[in-house]
């Protein structure tokens, strides 16, 4: 039974959305699980509006960015092709100008804006919220709400002009050197890169490094994650640590386990899975591999530069040598933007939203805090002013009750219009030449080599042979159960996933390609990442004993 | 004003640029970072002031100038206004004082590099950016003739263009903010330049090193091909173009000439191994200290032993293309291609 609409205007309707395309894929990457209303609002409002925007500021000659519709907490999207010939003309000759920032000074255009982004935030952080009027918490919350939509503007065109240069990138080195991205050479060539998500799992090596000395690794050693914080408090030690960690969390901790929803808590609210990273660190024990696994990645790389340089005729060196520079830089970016972009702004919501619900639970208007993520921006700006003249938890009661039922029954993949098939659908996607598709969502299709006599077939993330056995990790909670040594199984991976890579071995995801969070990290720590095996986690059980060829982009059971 | 008004280069850093001009005040930042400048001292934008109050120039040049009225926007009377006051200078006698002191710092270098009438360069230092400040007099040498290369050095800032420009910005017009720098000649075996960036691409993992046989005013100009070292800042190996270089410039009686290069020199690298090794460890230092890419000129004396004889005459920042205009454009055009697809 369908309340309201939790997103207006963009809610999915068979009848009408088909006519206007016939094919609308689910975004399982970000909607499963199913999306809180207020998460869902968001992300349908303004991912859809930033992708649009992008495509438009650089006038992508072919594609003018994704429509989007939600259904039952999950997001479905199909494209917005270019229409007619001329008017793919006239957009090339707009794309060529618009392009050139990227290319002029990529550095300059993208630190400009995390310098934008973040002055949002820290303007947005400046609210006391418990302290605040319940006109400023209102007028805080609308500026998240603005907040959120330039982030998916500055998101969308660096994401698909940083994109379209490293599809020209792999593009060449297929044409002028014989690679292609499933290539060892060509993944040497853009690893052995820092950047924030890893110089922020440094620090917390670092805290792990610094307990050892202090003696507090017992500490670490003996409790569960959550019960850390706890013991540490209980000496002055500990609570020197627990001031700078916590210091530690106000700088970088703006992030919760789940990239794409508010329902958790932020680090900076609780430290609990930070802490249980740097105990995963103390039990490891050894150096930051990563430090380590770089040296040997940075002089890979400079192998593989040299390499592929060598092929390129003197003469186009100059402008081919800038393009894998560009393209270097897609890695980076693809890590960074989840740190500075998603997470942190979804961070801002949560914190506007909560300081909110509190009030809101103060006055009478809801029973708990986190029933907040359980209305829309329409329905909060109604009790915003005066939350004691209003009584939400009717909308509350029936949207909760709703939410538990999309649990229960997991989205379709794909809605296709009757008639279509999914080879099609995908053909779409491909023909739009929408970067972000092609390079995240899609990917290359694997090819299947009977003659290999695999038991699934995948593409290259990142090169390399393993053999370990499978851990099937299907949500982000399950994480403490990797074992060193293991070979992580799952859907996809995000940033949140990244210190598990410092202990398994290998890699194998159902969705993804080469600028997925799985391969860019494989590759930083030299671990093979087979993806696209679209079955992985349906055919491959936990505790199984596997191989994975991700130079073959092959994955062998071995105990069956 | 100050009564000092000559400094040896090691008194002076880049915080002294409007005391003895930019390339100066460079000289000594460089001596002060340990590079090797060829030794020598500068003159103040005082001593200019100095020799203009004393010998009587000044008075005479501001009555010229309200004699001739308006000068603003009439090109016939700023030319003459440019021959009537340079000749005005150079028509002073430096007075005796000054020309004592000047003398005195000039037999000190003679002593230092063990040298009689060691030949010496005379170059303006301009303490802002102003036309009519390139005036150089090479292998000058003795006291007189040096006391005579300034004062014509002084004159320089008197070109039509720097009347001009004077008038444009409202300077007063005896005023000139120029210092001069005196260098020791150096007995140049090769000279050249170097770039801690590739000027072309960008690309600042890279030094480029380029030099001829002979003084670095033939690679500066351009008109000959230099050999041209390329260097990984990383792990310094390096690639080479070694040309044929037919003419070099030499030091002449009179200045500069250009001559043949020997030649058994011809198809030589005009560096050794040492020596390449020895200019790169330096730009690189240099380049770490200004934290920005530098483009240094150097020069390789001939008398001396290495690395004494390894000099640098020259750094600033390095002025190069973020990326080469046409080379982003013909990306920008590939990148459209990939929606053709």
């Amino acid at each position: 039974m369908k309340v309201y609409d939790v997103v207006p205007g963009l809610e999915f309707d068979p009848e009408r959305d088909l006519e206007q395309s016939p094919a609308w894929f689910l975004d399982a990457t970000h909607s499963v699980p199913p999306w809180t209303p207020m998460f869902g609002w968001f992300w349908i409002n303004f991912c859809r509006h930033g992708m649009q925007w992008g495509a438009e500021k650089l006038s992508l000659p072919t594609v003018k960015g994704w429509d989007w519709r939600f259904l039952n907490g999950g997001g479905y999207l199909t494209l917005l092709l270019v229409k007619s010939e001329e008017e793919k003309q006239r957009r090339e000759v707009e794309f060529k100008k618009a392009i050139l920032p990227f290319i002029q000074d990529y550095d300059g255009l993208w630190n400009g804006f995390v310098k934008e982004i973040l002055g949002r935030y820290e303007n947005l952080k400046k609210l006391e919220t418990d302290k605040a009027t319940n006109i400023e918490l209102l007028d805080n919350f609308e500026e998240t709400i603005d907040t959120c939509r330039r982030m998916w503007e500055i998101h969308m065109y660096m994401m698909y002009g940083t994109y379209t240069a490293y599809i020209l990138f792999e593009n060449m080195c297929r044409s002028l050197v014989g690679i292609d991205d499933t290539s060892p050479v060509f993944h040497h060539v853009v690893s052995g890169f820092d950047n924030k998500v890893f110089q922020v799992d440094k620090r917390l090596w670092q805290f792990g490094q610094r307990a050892i000395q202090e003696g507090l690794d017992d500490v670490f050693k003996q409790k569960e994650a959550p019960d850390i914080r706890e013991a540490l408090l209980e000496t002055p030690k500990g609570q020197a640590f627990m001031k700078d960690f916590t210091d530690f969390l106000h700088e970088d901790g703006w992030r919760m386990q789940r990239m794409s929803e508010i329902n958790l808590p932020t680090w900076v609210e609780d430290p609990t899975p930070a802490l249980g990273m740097v105990k995963q660190f103390i039990l490891k024990g050894g150096s930051f591999n990563l430090d380590d696994e770089r040296a040997k990645l940075v002089t890979k790389r400079e192998e593989a530069e040299k390499e592929i340089l060598s092929k390129i005729p003197a003469e186009q060196r100059g402008w081919f040598e800038q393009l894998m520079r560009l393209a270097q830089k897609s890695g980076i970016f693809s890590e960074e933007h989840d740190h500075y972009l998603d997470l942190y702004t979804h961070a801002m919501m949560r914190r506007s939203a909560l300081g909110l619900g509190k009030r809101f639970k103060r006055l009478g208007a809801l029973d708990h805090e986190e029933d907040i993520f359980f209305l829309i921006p329409d329905e909060v700006r109604r009790a915003g002013i005066n939350p004691d003249q209003f009584n939400m938890r009717y909308i509350i009661d029936r949207r909760k009750e709703a939410w538990h039922e999309w649990m229960k029954k997991p989205n379709p993949p794909a809605i296709l219009k009757d008639g279509f098939d999914m080879d099609q659908a995908m053909g779409v996607l491909i023909q739009s030449n929408d970067p972000i598709a092609l390079k995240v969502v899609v990917g290359s299709m694997p090819q299947v080599r009977p003659e290999l006599k695999a038991d699934l077939y995948g593409t290259c993330g990142s090169p390399g042979v393993a053999e370990g056995i499978a851990r099937v990790i299907m949500t982000e909670d399950e994480l403490h159960l990797v074992q060193e040594g293991d070979i992580l199984v799952a859907v996809s991976t995000s940033p949140s996933w990244t210190p598990v890579f410092s202990l398994i071995k290998g890699v194998v995801v159902d969705r993804g390609a080469s600028l997925s969070h799985a391969a860019i990290v494989g590759r930083e720590y030299g671990i093979p990442v087979v993806m696209n095996v679209f079955e992985g986690t349906a055919k491959i059980k936990s505790g199984q004993r596997i191989k994975v060829d991700a130079n073959l982009g092959t994955v062998y059971i071995l105990d069956k | 004003m100050r009564q000092k008004w000559i400094y040896w280069y090691d008194e002076l850093g880049s915080e002294h640029n409007d005391l003895v001009g930019k390339k100066c005040a460079n000289l000594g930042e460089m001596t002060r970072l340990g590079l090797r400048v060829p030794p020598g001292f500068a003159i103040s934008v005082d001593g200019y002031e100095k020799f203009m109050e004393e010998s009587g120039a000044g008075a005479q040049i501001r009555r010229y100038i309200r004699e001739s009225g308006d000068l603003a926007g009439n090109v016939g009377k700023q030319v003459e206004a440019s021959r009537a006051i340079r000749s005005i200078i150079e028509s002073k006698d430096m007075p005796k004082a000054m020309e004592q002191e000047l003398q005195e710092h000039y037999l000190r270098l003679c002593g230092l590099v063990k040298m009689e009438r060691v030949p010496v360069a005379v170059r303006s230092s301009g303490a802002i950016s102003m036309p009519g400040q390139m005036e150089t007099y090479l292998n000058v040498q003795g006291a007189r003739e040096l006391t005579r290369k300034v004062i014509r050095v002084w004159s320089s800032a008197f070109t039509t263009r720097a009347i001009a420009f004077r008038l444009e910005k409202k300077m007063e017009m005896e005023k000139a903010p120029i210092g001069v720098a005196v260098l020791k000649m150096v007995n140049a075996k090769c000279a050249g330049v170097c770039l801690t960036v590739m000027p072309t691409t960008g690309d600042t993992s890279k030094i480029i090193i380029e030099g001829n046989w002979g003084l670095g005013e033939s690679v500066v100009s351009g008109e000959i091909t230099p050999d041209q070292f390329i260097v990984d800042k990383e792990c310094g190996e390096y690639e080479c173009t070694i040309s044929e270089k037919q003419r070099m410039v030499c030091y002449s009686p009179t200045g500069t000439a250009t001559g043949q290069v020997p030649k058994d020199l011809r198809c030589k690298p005009c560096l050794d191994d040492l020596e390449l090794k020895e200019l790169v460890r330096i730009s690189k230092s240099v380049e770490e200290h200004f934290q920005v890419p530098q483009d240094m000129e150097w020069v390789i004396d001939h008398d001396l032993n290495f690395p004494e004889n390894v000099f640098w005459v020259q750094t600033r920042p390095a002025k190069y293309a973020k990326v080469k205009r046409d080379d982003s454009e013909y990306l920008a055009e590939l990148m459209t291609r990939i929606f053709k697809m």
